[in-house]
């Protein structure tokens, strides 16, 4: 059998963009129609590679599939009725994107995370829409549903096991915008349309123009916002409480977080008013047992993280770039300990990791040039800025902010410990723990890049975000004197109008070539037009 | 009892030939890029033409 394989692999090795970018006969471009991101066909990867990513896109159509059948007149009903419906179908070029160039271990460790993303995401869906009141379900079906803000951590909800989260934002912005560029600057759009400012941060925007448009899902009988982190997020609440209209409860948690003694306090008691909001309007109690179990799957999870990033840190890791930071964000701000399937998929991936280590694994072939810590939020999904950045130049993105989230243990025994833990996690969630939980967050980015062992920098500067644009130059004095590589990625989050993805792979390719004087690895990915690519 | 090894090899046959079928066919598929070409050129376009036409609630309360 192996000498069938390494026949086929020699046979077909002109296929494989890695090796035509190496003999310079192409590339990984060279199999796109130009401007669509449509492929001609999917990359050649040798013959085990190539069955493996077989295999993987069809345990992820039958995931599909599986949702489908799980309530079919409402998934069609929620196709015929939301836009961002019609943005999940791009999925699987956006998986096909994401992996580009991953092979052998990568590459496992890769889809089995994926896996589990489309796994917990597919159910979601399919259960959220047949229990939408707009698309036929009933009322009482429908109160067992209960909306919470996207960046609201679900641990606490774990204690309600009869209820069910939905992080509102989360289907018709917060993920859907990775997966299509196209779709979130048509609910932009609308919200501008009434006379939002277009210089706020897109995300914010985008929300308000799904509630002002009518495209959030009816669920449930009691709501529970949060205090975003910018002003444009706290009036993005403010919108879609009122296009809601349900009653509401904002869990206002401390924005300045890091200090126990001044926030914690505060913190704890919005906490225990975000329960008791729910049991009285759920008319429930909250279960700790059940919250103590999924409080287990959590620590987990986070004692797994842990371990992860000691390999990280020594490059001898199959846990890389954009898989690595997109599965850390899912399995924590979206499931939160609420799916054990994910630390069924934790464990065998460990397994691998450990394995991986011991033989000194290098991702990518070897071909890392450079290791850089990345501060990007969503437009380097959209984009698969760390896939293509290690494509194109080498650069592998070892860890990403949006991994950096609460890593606390929490208490799985005593309620009121385990409610001050519970408290240090959701205050650490994405955003709050990140650009607007106080300065020291921010310049933690010298800390994470040192300790996992870079020599990069790549910090996105969204351009909409008046926070963030006030610490720019510091940022960069700061880089010259710790001696960091460094780049802005100027980007307008989740709207490509302004800032396309090629103007944000310039400001690598600019500083790569003209900076460093380095070559690309791959010449096709430099500079290319992808504007109508979902 | 008695195993018919004819029966029971003809099964396994088809078994395998459906198989081998299911196979050419999805790997086909897969490998042409085909379910996305199909998505992105035929089914998006329709239902963005849909969703241009419906007639939604826009307000801001």
């Amino acid at each position: 059998m192996g000498i069938i394989t390494a026949f086929i692999d020699d046979r077909l090795k002109k296929y494989d963009p890695i090796w035509m970018a190496e003999h310079g006969t192409g590339g990984q471009r060279t199999r796109y129609y130009d401007v669509t991101g449509v492929a001609k066909y999917r990359e050649w990867r040798g013959v085990k590679d190539t069955l493996f990513d077989y295999l993987s896109w069809l345990s992820n159509v039958l995931a599909m599939g599986k949702m489908v059948a799980s309530a079919p007149v409402s998934i069609m009903k929620g196709f015929w009725e939301y836009r961002w419906m019609g943005s999940f179908l791009g999925t699987f070029m956006f998986i096909d994107r994401l992996f580009e160039g991953y092979r052998d271990e990568e590459l496992r460790v890769a889809h089995a995370q994926m896996h589990a993303i489309v796994n917990n995401l597919t159910g979601r869906i399919g259960y959220i829409l047949s229990h939408d009141r707009r698309l036929g379900a009933s009322k009482e079906k429908s109160e067992k549903l209960v909306p919470i803000d996207e960046v609201l951590p679900e641990l606490f909800m774990t204690g309600f096991p009869d209820l069910f989260p939905v992080p509102l934002q989360t289907l018709p912005e917060f993920i859907i915008c990775d997966v299509d560029q196209h779709i979130e600057p048509y609910y932009i759009d609308i919200a501008e349309s009434f006379g939002l400012p277009a210089d706020v941060c897109s995300r914010c925007a985008a929300e308000t123009g799904v509630a002002l448009d009518d495209a959030f899902p009816l669920v449930g009988k009691a709501l529970i916002t949060t205090n975003m982190p910018c002003n444009a997020s706290e009036a993005t609440s403010m919108f879609q409480r009122r296009r809601v209209g349900l009653p509401d409860y904002q869990a206002t948690l401390a924005m300045i977080h890091n200090d126990d003694e001044l926030a914690l306090p505060f913190s704890r008691e919005i906490m225990k008013e975000t329960i008791a909001f729910v049991e009285e309007h759920y008319d429930t109690k909250f279960n700790w047992d059940a919250f103590f179990k999924a409080a287990k799957r959590i620590n987990e999870q986070n004692n797994f993280e842990l371990e992860k990033w000691d390999y990280m840190k020594t490059g001898y890791t199959a846990e890389v770039g954009i898989a690595e930071t997109l599965y850390k964000l899912y399995e924590w701000q979206s499931v939160n300990g609420a799916d054990p399937y994910f630390n069924k998929v934790d464990r065998k991936v460990m397994k691998r990791l450990r394995k991986c280590y011991e033989k000194k694994y290098q991702p990518f072939g070897g071909r890392t040039r450079h290791r850089a810590f990345l501060w990007g939020p969503s437009a380097v999904y959209y984009t698969d800025f760390p896939t293509w950045a290690q494509n194109c130049w080498g650069i592998a993105i070892v860890l990403n902010m949006d991994s950096t989230m609460g890593f606390n243990m929490v208490d799985t025994e005593d309620p009121e410990r385990a409610i001050d833990d519970l408290t240090r996690l959701t205050q650490k969630a994405t955003m709050r723990h990140m650009a607007v939980g106080g300065w020291d967050n921010v310049n933690a980015v010298w800390e994470w890049a040192h300790n996992f062992n870079c020599d990069m920098v790549l910090m996105n500067d969204n351009i909409a975000c008046k926070g963030m644009l006030g610490v720019h130059s510091i940022m960069e004095e700061q880089a010259r004197e710790l001696g960091f590589h460094f780049i802005f990625i100027e980007h307008d989050l989740e709207d490509s109008r302004t800032v396309s993805r090629q103007n944000m792979r310039d400001c690598v390719n600019q500083y790569m070539s003209i900076v460093l004087n380095e070559e690309p690895l791959d010449p096709t990915i430099v500079n290319f037009d992808d504007s109508d690519a979902y | 009892m008695k195993i018919d090894l004819k029966a029971l090899l003809n099964i396994l046959l088809k078994i395998g030939l459906g198989l081998l079928i299911f196979f050419v066919v999805t790997f086909t598929i897969y490998m042409g890029n085909f379910e996305n070409k199909l998505i992105y050129y035929v089914i998006r376009p329709f239902l963005n033409k849909h969703y241009d036409a419906q007639v939604r609630d826009r307000r801001i309360v």
